[in-house]
């Protein structure tokens, strides 16, 4: 296992075999083959190209109801002995957990694989960002900076209670902010599974038109207004599948303690969290405890249906099973699917008639985290929306609100929607633009 | 302990000098964490993480590529080093702007942290009944306000390195760090409240030992920070509605203010729009180096060698030996952060900004401990000379925006201030100000500068650095406060 060429299925299967032998009840191995490659640019120009290729162990063990969960980036037989054995003498250490459940009892069928395309290793970084530079050039902007990212990740996992598959997933993402001026900037987001389905010349002309857009933005007043969201900002501001995990509510930081069974949002809005989706941006297959992954309702006709589980948080919320969302302490989403609604994006502006236009926002903190009060900074194009149409560019402005408050007050959802992942996204997204009615606006005073 | 293998960073140095590259440097790195938290007394699984590799970043031909492998073999090095090579030659076909580094001394020393209590003599046994301890004392009621959810952590941390550049720099260097974190809800009178135990998400530690932990004295500093608080959970009059007044603001709230409006807008790779599309850019243009942007009772600083900060450092991963950076200085910006690639462009020399958090991810510049310096006021003073204003002692929410321009701190622990004395406590008081306007409000700085730990976010792929935000207590004149 000293070579390059090391096989995930010998590393995972010879750390399941120590653990054992070691006398560990309960084990489970993730072995990741990763291999990610970045171009940063800046000003027009390519500030770095990145390549990092790892080989990791994620290990999960229990020990006579102890439980403990470790990481390694040493796939080496002696790496794996010690790693482990330090391992399990720290879970022998520790109290007996109250939470343990055994790990689901395999083997279990899974999906062929997730989404994946054997281009994505080999995509023209550089000419890529070109394409995407140029054309938000082309659009009107002096000047651009972003990254784009390749993810290929291929992930092999095997448990003690007979669970055993892998998984391959593949990620292509731009993120590129174009500027017009030093106050005027536009993003474009390209988020793919497949190069097919990547698109840097649209997301670089997006980026360009917002940025030339957005030229002599104007202060806004504080107060109410009916606000249109871009998807991207739709995927920071309204945390449903995080917040549905039950380790977040049973932790009290999620605005759904006590909300399942009950009304949360408008009735026109579904959330669902998927393993894989077909043709989308990455996924899973299986979850960290090696259940298969699959589609879970979090919210549906506005009405919290669906807490994620892993094994141990299922047992303490009275559930027969986990909803494949291990996370070993913290059950997540794999993918998050917002529903389509019935409008497009210009037929949303023109009903809302008097607001405003949000492209995007960043540094999205909570005051009250089962309140759900919150603040979040819009960053690049914004506009006002006068009589039905985008009017003047606006700017140094911030939203502060509350989520409960915001879902009760979606107006509309539109019927287009785009896939997110970028720095402030960190799961894979399917939203809408959104309009949401009087959302609080406040401005920093000083010039 | 296995030992890190110098011959493999070496070698990679060796091979990108072969690859003509103008500069290369490589670092092994091994990071060995564990956290261990508790919620409402029980603990939950235990997590240990060891990521061990080789990082290497050349220049070649003007264009910077990095690389890093956790396949720490010849064979493995050989094959990333040609394949950054290889990226930095494409790179630079399309890159007018050459990037160069600063000339440096070079240095040759091997520096550590030293524990009395070394950290990985610290069983997770023992992390998680000090956790325990610490719930049953902050379990009890208060007044009438209970404590449902207390989720509590502790994380320990080594960080062991070697690293040589083509300048000839050989560094070597180990440094322990440990942090103690607490979130709670609070309920008063039916009503949920997020708090932190210290406020604002913050944490307490630095780099050493566990003697690190044991002299914040937690069991009884944390109840009594708690006792303190319940102030803000159970007020309910609402703060004075877009009044002008003076602000005082605790070191909490002022510590992340040198930190977020000072030292972000002054990393100079955001002054040249390097971090333009994540992190963001800056306010401050390259010729903005000596603009006045505040009051003289302004001074901000940034120093990485203050024993046992948690953002301790003696040398960059670029080799260069840190310092203390001046900031602002009566009111004037007086230094960027600066790495070797931003150096070169200002035609300075770099001092010593660039870290990275694990061993595959590029050196960036980064703060260490970033403070507003003290004065030589007393808080007292400071209250008795306040007609009409707030006290903001600490916080919960805030942000700011992608050019450092436009802030906000939502007040968790706050009280009026009435002709010199603390009157009624004041719920969620909202500051949201613009950064000239904050640094230009100073007017007096106390003596008691505090510091509590934090994790800065930056770069992409992202990095958290372990940073100390501080401050004393200073106040503000004629500024507004709002409400939520």
């Amino acid at each position: 296992m000293m070579s390059q060429q090391i096989k995930q299925e010998e590393v995972a299967q010879f750390a399941l075999d120590e653990a054992k032998r070691l006398g560990c009840n309960d084990v489970s191995v993730l072995c990741a083959k990763s291999n990610d490659s970045q171009v940063r640019f800046a000003n027009n120009d390519i500030t770095l190209v990145n390549n990092v290729r790892n080989i990791t162990l994620e290990v999960y063990l229990s020990k006579g109801k102890k439980r403990i969960v470790g990481s390694s980036f040493n796939p080496t037989e002696d790496g794996i002995k010690r790693f482990l054995g330090n391992l399990v003498r720290s879970c022998e250490a520790l109290p007996v957990s109250e939470d343990y459940v055994p790990l689901p009892v395999g083997p279990f069928r899974y999906k062929s694989h997730a989404n994946f395309d054997p281009n994505v290793e080999d995509a023209p970084l550089v000419e890529l960002v070109r394409q995407a530079i140029d054309e938000a050039g082309r659009a009107g902007a002096l000047r651009a900076s972003g990254s784009l990212n390749t993810e290929v990740t291929d992930l092999f996992m095997i448990t003690s209670a007979s669970a055993q598959g892998a998984d391959k997933q593949t990620q292509i993402l731009l993120n590129i902010r174009a500027f017009a001026d030093d106050n005027s900037s536009g993003q474009g987001l390209s988020c793919a599974s497949y190069v097919n389905e990547f698109h840097p010349d649209r997301a670089g002309r997006k980026a360009g038109e917002y940025a030339k857009k957005s030229l002599g933005s104007k202060l806004v007043n504080e107060g109410k207004y009916d606000i249109v969201f871009s998807p991207t900002v739709v995927s920071n501001i309204l945390p449903v599948a995080s917040s549905a995990s039950a380790f977040a509510i049973e932790s009290g930081n999620s605005f759904l303690v006590d909300k399942l069974g009950n009304k949360v949002a408008v009735d026109k809005l579904g959330v669902e969290d998927q393993g894989v989706y077909d043709r989308g941006l990455g996924g899973r297959v299986f979850d960290d405890e090696g259940m298969p992954t699959g589609t879970n309702e979090i919210v549906l006709h506005g009405s919290f249906l669906t807490m994620l589980h892993n094994s141990s948080t299922a047992k303490k919320f009275g559930k027969e099973k986990s909803t494949g969302n291990a996370g070993i302490i913290f059950p997540r989403p794999a993918t998050i699917v917002f529903n389509e609604g019935d409008v497009s994006l210009d037929e949303m502006i023109r009903e809302t008639g008097d607001g405003l236009f949000v492209t995007n926002n960043w540094y999205t903190r909570f005051q009250n985290m089962q309140s759900g009060d919150y603040s979040t900074v819009p960053r690049d194009a914004a506009f006002r929306i006068e009589d039905g149409e985008l009017g003047q560019p606006v700017a140094g402005f911030r939203l502060s609100d509350s989520i409960p408050r915001q879902l009760l007050n979606i107006e509309m959802i539109s019927n287009e929607r785009e896939w997110i992942k970028w720095w402030e996204v960190s799961t894979p997204t399917l939203a809408p633009y959104m309009m949401i009615k009087d959302v609080g606006v406040t401005r920093a005073v000083g010039s | 302990m296995v030992s890190l293998d110098f011959d493999l960073v070496s070698y990679a140095v060796d091979l990108a000098g072969q690859n003509h590259c103008e500069y290369s440097e490589a670092r092994i790195q091994r990071t060995t964490d564990v956290t261990c938290f508790t919620r409402n007394g029980e603990s939950e699984p235990a997590a240990i993480s060891d990521a061990e590799g080789i990082g290497v970043r050349v220049i070649s031909d003007g264009a910077l590529a990095f690389g890093a492998t956790n396949i720490v073999s010849k064979e493995s090095v050989k094959s990333l080093v040609d394949r950054l090579v290889r990226n930095a030659k494409l790179a630079a076909e399309f890159t007018r702007e050459k990037i160069h580094f600063s000339d440096e001394e070079s240095h040759r020393e091997k520096w550590e942290v030293q524990e009395k209590k070394k950290l990985e003599d610290v069983s997770v046994q023992s992390l998680i009944s000090f956790l325990k301890e610490l719930d049953s004392l902050l379990s009890p009621p208060i007044s009438g306000i209970t404590f449902p959810n207390r989720n509590l952590i502790i994380w320990t941390n080594i960080e062991e390195k070697y690293y040589e550049n083509s300048d000839g720099s050989k560094l070597e260097s180990r440094v322990p760090r440990v942090e103690y974190l607490g979130i709670l809800t609070a309920f008063y009178e039916g009503r949920p409240k997020t708090i932190s135990i210290p406020p604002g998400y913050s944490g307490l530690g630095g780099t050493g030992g566990w003697e690190v932990i044991e002299k914040f004295n937690l069991n009884e500093e944390l109840p009594r920070q708690l006792m303190e608080i319940t102030n803000g959970i159970k007020a309910s009059k609402a703060p004075p509605k877009d009044e002008t007044l003076d602000i005082i603001l605790g070191p909490n709230v002022a510590g992340l203010t040198s930190h977020e409006s000072c030292g972000h807008p002054g990393e100079a790779d955001r002054i040249l729009g390097r971090e333009g599309a994540q992190a963001g850019e800056s306010f401050l243009k390259p010729d903005k180096l000596g603009m006045q942007i505040g009051s003289e009772e302004a001074y901000v600083s940034d120093d990485p060698t203050i024993p046992n900060s948690m953002g301790y450092y003696l040398y960059d991963d670029e080799g260069v030996k840190a310092r203390k950076r001046k900031l602002i200085s009566g009111g004037r910006f007086t230094e960027f952060l600066q790495n070797r690639a931003s150096a070169s462009f200002f035609h300075v020399k770099s001092n010593g900004s660039s870290r990275a958090m694990q061993f595959d991810r590029e050196p960036i510049i980064r703060m260490g401990n970033t403070f507003i310096e003290p004065g030589d006021w007393k808080f007292d003073e400071m209250l008795k000379e306040t007609k009409k204003g707030v006290y903001i002692k600490n916080f919960m929410e805030w942000n700011i925006d992608d050019k450092r321009l436009n802030q906000r701190y939502v007040g968790l622990e706050s009280y009026l201030i009435e002709n010199g004395e603390l009157k009624d406590a004041i719920k969620d008081p909202v500051l949201e100000i613009t950064t000239p306007k904050y640094w230009g409000s100073i007017d007096a700085r106390a003596d008691d500068l505090q510091y509590t730990c934090g994790t800065c976010g930056k770069g992409d792929p992202m990095q958290g650095a372990p940073v100390f935000f501080g401050a004393p207590h200073i106040r503000l004149r004629n500024v507004r406060v709002g409400a939520r």
